[in-house]
């Protein structure tokens, strides 16, 4: 062993006029992260979304996007941090938030697409999401925002200039918050830390007569943040379960 | 006990003083200002420039107009009394007992400054002091000091400048001044004339009993007035914390930008009287007068006082540039209600909040982008009713500890407003319905909940849920709530599971 150092280390100093430390491991930095409460999606994740980078979840309409969106958020504001909820469609429902626990006092709700026009275009409501974001990522103190573009057709999503997701990457890098963007496609690109992709639900009922909860599939596409592991791999899938509101009426 | 010492400050042409006061771009020229009706208008008030162009009190309006670059201005009563209540906020920082004193065109007021000068050192400095800072809210005074309160007035409403009369000196300091000080009437001023006293000095010299024997009793006061030695009941008057400016324009106001440049300084002027008292700003009430007789509000109120000029500026322009003017301007007036200064205590193991005067005006921003009332906290409401909220303003502070995270729940994704679909049932269950131009198979049915209310009002609803497992032509599985409302009987598609 001492002679593979001493080797070792001879390569190196011949190499470190053109390659400095060659054969030394890189230091990894330990990126922060922020749970969602979910344990299966917190393992996918290896802890929960990454602080200070851009997560994207993707999928179709009733995958679970908001549902995981929420949960996140009800941890994040359960920890007293302030968060906010950019809605290009406004269709961010309260009680449902209230249901999952977020704690409403602390959540920043924008409602896009509202102005004196009835019938707001796409773009006029992905514009004034972009550009809310924008204002609340450069006010700094926000723990998480969630731009959800949920409902916003892709071939309007995709055209958003890359320049803007990177300047949102800046943004949120420095000031340590984590941006949630829900889509029907993946927007943000290379600037995205994490990509997940969601499948549509499972429902499960209680004897067929009751919606009783819904199975969501997840799978991660991307995590640029994601520790080098020669051991044994973590699943890229997972499967978490949301239970009906009604639940929680029941159990209380 | 210490002994008796008045200061005197005495702001002559008040009301061209209060019209520059937050015009300083007019500083410069020669200003006169019109007093009276319409056709009958004379100059009642001018600047010491209009002076030097030969102005005179009393000239009529056409006759101001023929002297070559004089600015006449209409005389503002409401901008007068807006500069007067800031003129006493400053002497008011120097004492508490005030009298006022104003004559004529001139703003007055005498301040018992005995025993202060352990606080502002001896008078010369007092003086110096109070001189600077009704400067820098836009007034030049003159200032006398002297232990007797009429001769400290006679000589600061008299002669400019700062002038310090020693004790025992108040005769000589009064002796070159007129006569016109004493409010004589026009017969004693001509008989005064006549026997060829002009001065206080030559009055204070002539014989008390036979002044007394030819002008009564009031001879007696005269006399000792000239002479620096009459007696003063002092009596006075309490300012209350007024924060209001005010400012009447000449020519009608179109663009914000003009309108902000003028408020920048009453802003100015309020934070810094507010602050002269350790007070903040809590809230801002602008009020426009528009041309056509209508009146525009608008009302700032930042989520903690604040003293910061910058930050008020940049709320008031959000604001106005939200809710701009439906005419050109008129007038402007801003009046301030003060709060305390408020001081955050950071927690280093506290979360990170936003900073709230940075929250203010992002939020103001947002707004501004996205409309009024879309912007803030949803608070439910108190009512089985489903989706009733109202949208509140963000309070951070505003923390539960004992709350508990329940598990994940089901979120939906609402659709506004709710889309009218067709539904074709099977039995009692729906079983397929169509959304405009899609078609949607029913898989699973699971309800119907109901839920009424309210059915002795207006506002009754009846409605019936549906959970349903739906696929489209393609074979994509969604989950959605559809509600029939029992009422009308129809059918909404109101929200996505998700």
């Amino acid at each position: 062993m001492a002679a593979a150092a001493t080797l070792r280390l001879q390569l190196e100093r011949s190499l470190e006029a053109r390659f400095p430390a060659a054969l030394t491991p890189v230091p990894r930095t330990i990126r922060e992260v922020a749970a969602t409460g979910i344990a299966a999606v917190d393992e996918l994740l290896d802890g929960g979304f990454p602080v200070g980078a851009i997560s994207e979840i993707v999928g179709p309409v009733s995958s679970g996007r908001s549902s995981l969106a929420l949960a996140f958020l009800a941890a994040r504001t359960n920890e007293e941090r302030i968060c906010a909820w950019v809605d290009a469609e406004d269709a961010f429902d309260p009680e449902s938030a209230a249901a999952s626990g977020v704690r409403l006092g602390q959540l920043l709700w924008v409602r896009c697409g509202g102005g004196k026009r009835k019938q707001e275009k796409d773009w006029t409501r992905i514009d004034q999401a972009l550009r809310s974001t924008d204002l609340l990522l450069q006010a700094g103190g926000f723990a998480a925002i969630v731009l959800d573009l949920g409902g916003i057709d892709p071939a309007h999503g995709v055209r958003i200039p890359l320049a803007t997701w990177f300047r949102f990457r800046q943004a949120t890098d420095r000031t340590r918050c984590s941006l949630l963007v829900l889509g029907r496609a993946s927007y943000a690109q290379s600037s995205a830390a994490v990509v997940l992709d969601a499948e549509p639900m499972r429902i499960e009922s209680l004897g067929g007569t009751v919606l009783h909860a819904g199975a969501f599939a997840l799978s991660r596409r991307r995590q640029r943040f994601q520790p080098q592991s020669f051991g044994a791999r973590k699943p890229p899938a997972s499967t978490w379960t949301a239970s009906a509101q009604w639940a929680m009426e029941q159990s209380a | 006990m210490s002994r008796e010492l008045y200061l005197a400050i005495h702001a002559a042409e008040f009301p061209a003083q209060a019209l520059l006061r937050l015009r300083p771009e007019l500083h410069a020229q020669p200003v006169a200002v019109l007093d009276g009706p319409a056709l009958q208008q004379t100059v009642c008030s001018l600047n010491r420039h209009a002076l030097q162009r030969g102005v005179v009190h009393g000239i009529t309006r056409l006759e101001a107009e023929g002297i070559a670059g004089l600015q006449p201005m209409a005389r503002s009563t409401a901008e007068e009394e807006s500069a007067h209540a800031v003129l006493l906020e400053c002497a008011a920082q120097f004492s508490p007992r005030i009298e006022e004193t104003s004559r004529g065109t001139a703003c007055a007021f005498v301040l018992d400054v005995g025993g202060s000068e352990r606080l502002f050192g001896p008078a010369d400095t007092l003086a110096a002091q109070l001189g600077r800072a009704a400067a820098g809210v836009g007034f030049r005074v003159a200032i006398a000091v002297s232990e007797n309160f009429y001769a400290a007035r006679m000589k600061a409403a008299s002669t400019p400048g700062i002038h310090i009369i020693a004790s025992g000196e108040e005769a000589r300091a009064l002796e070159k001044l007129t006569l016109a000080l004493l409010d004589l009437s026009i017969d004693q001023s001509e008989t005064f004339a006549k026997w060829g006293i002009r001065t206080l000095c030559q009055l204070a010299a002539l014989p008390e009993v036979e002044l007394v024997s030819r002008f009564g009793p009031a001879a007696s006061r005269w006399r000792a007035l000239a002479a620096g030695v009459a007696a003063h009941n002092f009596q006075p008057i309490e300012p209350a914390l007024e924060l209001r400016e005010f400012c009447e324009f000449e020519s009608p106001v179109e663009e914000i930008d003009s309108l902000l440049f003028v408020a920048a300084r009453m802003i100015e002027a309020l934070v810094a009287r507010a602050s002269s008292r350790s007070l903040a700003v809590a809230s801002l009430a602008i009020e426009m007068r528009l041309e056509g007789g209508q009146t525009h509000r608008l009302t700032l109120h930042p989520a903690i006082p604040s003293a910061d000029r910058k930050f008020l500026l940049k709320l008031l322009h959000l604001e106005a540039a939200t809710h701009p003017p439906q005419a050109a301007v008129l007038s402007l007036a801003i009046e301030a209600v003060s709060g305390h200064t408020s001081k955050v205590q950071l927690g280093l193991f506290a979360p990170q909040t936003p900073e709230p005067s940075h929250l203010d005006v992002t939020l103001a921003r947002i707004r501004a982008i996205v409309g009024e009332d879309r912007v803030g906290t949803p608070a439910l409401e108190d009512t089985h009713r489903p989706h009733s909220f109202q949208m509140q303003a963000l309070r951070a502070a505003e923390q539960d500890r004992s709350y508990a995270q329940p598990a994940a729940r089901i979120a939906l994704r609402r659709v506004r407003p709710p889309r009218p679909i067709q539904v074709t049932m099977r039995g009692e269950k729906p079983a397929a319905f169509r959304d405009g131009d899609e078609c949607f198979s029913i898989a699973s049915a699971y309800g119907p909940w109901r839920s009424s209310g309210c059915w002795w009002s207006l506002d009754a609803w009846d409605a019936e849920e549906w959970d349903v497992e739906a696929a489209d032509r393609d074979g994509v599985a969604l989950g959605c709530l559809l509600v029939r409302d029992r009422l009308r009987n129809v059918w909404q598609l109101e929200a996505f599971l998700d």
